[in-house]
């Protein structure tokens, strides 16, 4: 296979892509660096990790992007295949989506060369690191009301607002952020989107401290100066980008990942235990099982619609929903296969497996919230899917 | 998409789909009562345009076309020796299915023993019957006999194929031995209890792979009820759209809405479930998905989602409808009372969730 910048003369052999990517993530160093990450303590939080290096040394951080911006010019398929292969091999990849996933990939889409040259290798490299700020206190499903203003300045802007349930911005080196350009009556008119630097005077990164493993950030942009090569796409049509960067990430391949990594552990467990074979246990795991497959199939679908360059928002919310809809069920099923022992916290004197279900079960009310909640992705699939309302 | 799901996609169009869901019809308590003349003939024409389009050739030869195809049928609703014929033609082979395509030769497939009774607590012994319960065939001097129940268009196909324990003896539904009294089911269908006395044998064939055979025609009955669910939806939106209540179309309301859009992402997924199952997106995502590779998991799983779907949804086709819903105008009554039965023919969602647990216990030991 001879990676090329012209995507649509390479052709891949998908499973042997797979089988390289799984390989290398089955080395021990990464798999002593997931057992670390999963026993570290109460109040740590996972930032850099090498394993992302590793992967970037050999293009595979971020596959689908072009080898002259640190990629194999591969495409959505092989993006998914690495999302899909860090998140079952238990690597936290909060950083890689929104490092790689969204940040990364709409640069790609629609920055500048000079942001391309600047940001995208380091990110490919995983050495440095990306994030999102969109939302607001008052803005969340409806981020047309942010209220984070771009006050011009010569020929840029000063940056004022507060955004909210933010992740890695204490890690991250620049965030892709939203403020409001122009006044309109039109809501969703006059938001642009810039490139902010985090580590510098004018932002002020806390972190707000959650009941997952990873904390919000609260980052107030005090009048931080952005020039006009800090844009990312026309001003006052970022509406339209984020409603594009959005569906970018929204296949549901990561969330997948991480539920079938708890249900697999719960159907180890019943495997061992002989509840498959039990009726009060087996069928209901069995139908579990298999919407969870039928999640993954329709992840895969959206996937397919990206790799055709078709552009389908139903589908994906259709498979985003989906799946973060079976996440609850299955760490019901959890809690009832394994007892009291789901409960068990990693920092429990004897935890099982790592605590990953307990740390899953503080998790998953984030699953129906992020990437758009699941009653915004309702709304799309009744309106945009069925025309009612 | 082979030209045969095009040219039948073409072909269940908004005009004659109203059509082809009311073909069979029969009045409650129609008992032995044939429907009229014209609705044979029409079944007929409809049988040879499936042969014409190429629809029959997909059997045995083209899987995910299959899926397909009896998708777009399940749509329509449409009901033919369709899916036995496919079931018999994986059972007894190629050189039973080779006058498949022509379509002169068509199959009904008798799976429930009589009496039926239903599902067995598991472990417990008890008369075999059922699709995952095959009884061994009283079989004397190359004659059977027995009985069985639920055996779909035994009088308008050319073999009757009994399935037992490891064989499948096929018969003449129409030749000695044979009598056969039509169910009154709730869907008022074509749907057969079957006497067998000494009926001679016409082939005996073995059958090795019978739970393969039965997960891949598991699969193809979810393909039908994805059709069916898709059929149901469509239905009830389009009535939320025309019917206005408190001033407003219905489709301005929020909870009819919001259900309806989850019950579609669930047929999208149930949908991807078959069709992954049947193979695509394997090259796509560098490995096999759903089940794909292990048809006695995927055939359960497939229907056990596309059954327990095809139920709720048609229940909310007809709610949404109001009190038109119950009245024998409206189709959604239909996809109702055909849900009802098609959930359960090939194995209750109960009985599918046990198959499906056994495989997962023998794959997670293995």
């Amino acid at each position: 296979m001879t990676a090329t910048a012209d995507r649509a003369t390479v052709r891949t052999d998908r499973t042997g892509f797979r089988a390289e990517v799984r390989a290398l993530l089955a080395e021990e160093r990464v798999r002593d660096q997931v057992t670390s990450v999963a026993r570290l303590g109460p109040t740590a939080e996972v930032e850099r990790l090498d394993v992302y290096g590793w992967l970037g040394e050999r293009g595979l951080l971020a596959p689908h992007w072009p080898v002259g911006h640190g990629g194999r010019g591969l495409g959505p398929a092989e993006a998914a295949i690495v999302t899909e292969e860090l998140t079952l091999a238990g690597v936290p990849d909060d950083v890689h989506v929104l490092s790689i996933d969204i940040v990364g990939t709409f640069l790609l889409r629609a920055g500048t060369d000079a942001q391309k040259r600047q940001h995208l290798p380091g990110l490919a490299a995983g050495t440095s690191l990306a994030t999102v700020l969109f939302t607001e206190p008052s803005a969340g499903s409806d981020l047309a009301a942010l209220r984070t203003r771009a006050v011009p300045d010569g020929d840029g802007w000063r940056l004022h607002g507060v955004k909210l349930y933010n992740q890695k911005s204490q890690f991250a080196d620049v965030a892709l952020c939203a403020a409001r350009t122009s006044e309109s009556p039109v809501q969703w008119h006059g938001i642009s989107l810039f490139l902010v630097p985090l580590r510098t005077p004018g932002v002020h990164v806390e972190t707000v401290p959650t009941m997952t493993n990873e904390q919000f950030t609260r980052v107030t942009l005090d009048g931080i100066r952005v020039g006009p090569e800090d844009v990312v796409g026309p001003v006052d049509a970022g509406w339209q980008q984020i409603g594009e960067l959005l569906l970018l990430e929204r296949t549901g391949i990561d969330f997948h990942g991480k539920v079938r990594r708890l249900l697999d552990l719960v159907l180890r467990r019943a495997a061992e235990r002989g509840l498959l074979a039990d009726p009060a246990y087996g069928p209901v795991l069995a139908e579990l099982d298999a919407a969870l497959r039928a999640a993954h199939a329709l992840a895969w679908e959206t996937v397919g619609n990206l790799e055709a360059g078709v552009s389908d928002p139903v589908l994906a919310s259709m498979a985003k929903w989906y799946v973060s809809e079976q996440t609850r069920p299955v760490l019901d099923s959890a809690l009832e296969v394994h007892g009291p022992d789901a409960v068990r916290s990693v920092w429990d004197p004897h935890p099982v497996d790592d605590g990953l279900l307990e740390a899953g079960f503080r998790a998953a009310p984030t699953h129906r919230l992020a990437s758009g909640s699941s009653e915004v992705m309702l709304y799309l699939i009744a309106t945009s899917g069925l025309g009612l309302l | 998409m082979s030209d045969a799901v095009a040219g039948l996609a073409e072909l269940v169009d908004a005009e004659l789909t109203p059509v082809l869901r009311r073909l069979g019809a029969r009045g409650r308590g129609a008992g032995e009562q044939a429907p009229a003349e014209e609705d044979a003939q029409a079944r007929a024409a409809v049988w040879g345009v499936l042969a014409e389009l190429g629809v029959l050739d997909l059997i045995g030869t083209d899987p995910a076309g299959l899926l397909a195809a009896v998708e777009l049928l399940g749509t329509a609703l449409h009901q033919s020796p369709l899916l036995d014929t496919a079931l018999a033609a994986d059972l007894l082979g190629p050189a039973w299915a080779a006058p498949v395509p022509t379509g002169t030769r068509t199959a009904a497939v008798a799976l429930w023993a009589a009496p039926v009774g239903g599902p067995l607590p598991s472990g417990a012994a008890g008369p075999a019957g059922g699709p995952d319960r095959p009884a061994a065939l009283a079989l004397a001097g190359g004659r059977l006999s027995g009985r069985w129940g639920f055996v779909g268009f035994v009088r308008d196909v050319s073999d009757l194929v009994v399935v037992g324990d490891g064989v499948a003896a096929v018969v003449d539904p129409g030749g000695p031995g044979v009598v056969t009294r039509r169910h009154d089911d709730v869907a008022r269908g074509d749907l057969y209890e079957v006497d067998l006395d000494s009926a001679p044998v016409r082939d005996l064939v073995p059958v090795p792979d019978r739970a393969g055979a039965l997960g891949r025609a598991r699969l193809r009955q979810a393909a039908y009820l994805v059709g069916s669910c898709q059929g149901a939806l469509e239905l009830a939106v389009g009535h939320l759209k025309r019917r206005d209540a408190f001033g407003a179309p219905l489709a301005k309301m929020q909870s009819p809405a919001y259900r309806l859009a989850g019950l579609s992402a669930r047929v999208a997924a149930a949908r991807a479930y078959v069709r992954a199952a049947g193979g695509a997106g394997t090259e796509l995502a560098g490995a096999p998905l759903a089940a794909g590779g292990d048809d006695v998991l995927a055939g359960a799983q497939a229907l056990l989602l596309a059954s327990r779907l095809a139920r709720e949804v048609s229940a909310e086709a007809v709610h949404l409808h109001g009190a038109f819903g119950l009245t024998e105008a409206c189709e959604a009554q239909l996809f109702y009372r055909r849900a009802a039965v098609d959930t359960t023919l090939l194995g209750t969602p109960t009985e599918l969730g046990r198959v499906a647990a056994a495989r997962l216990a023998a794959r997670w030991s293995g």
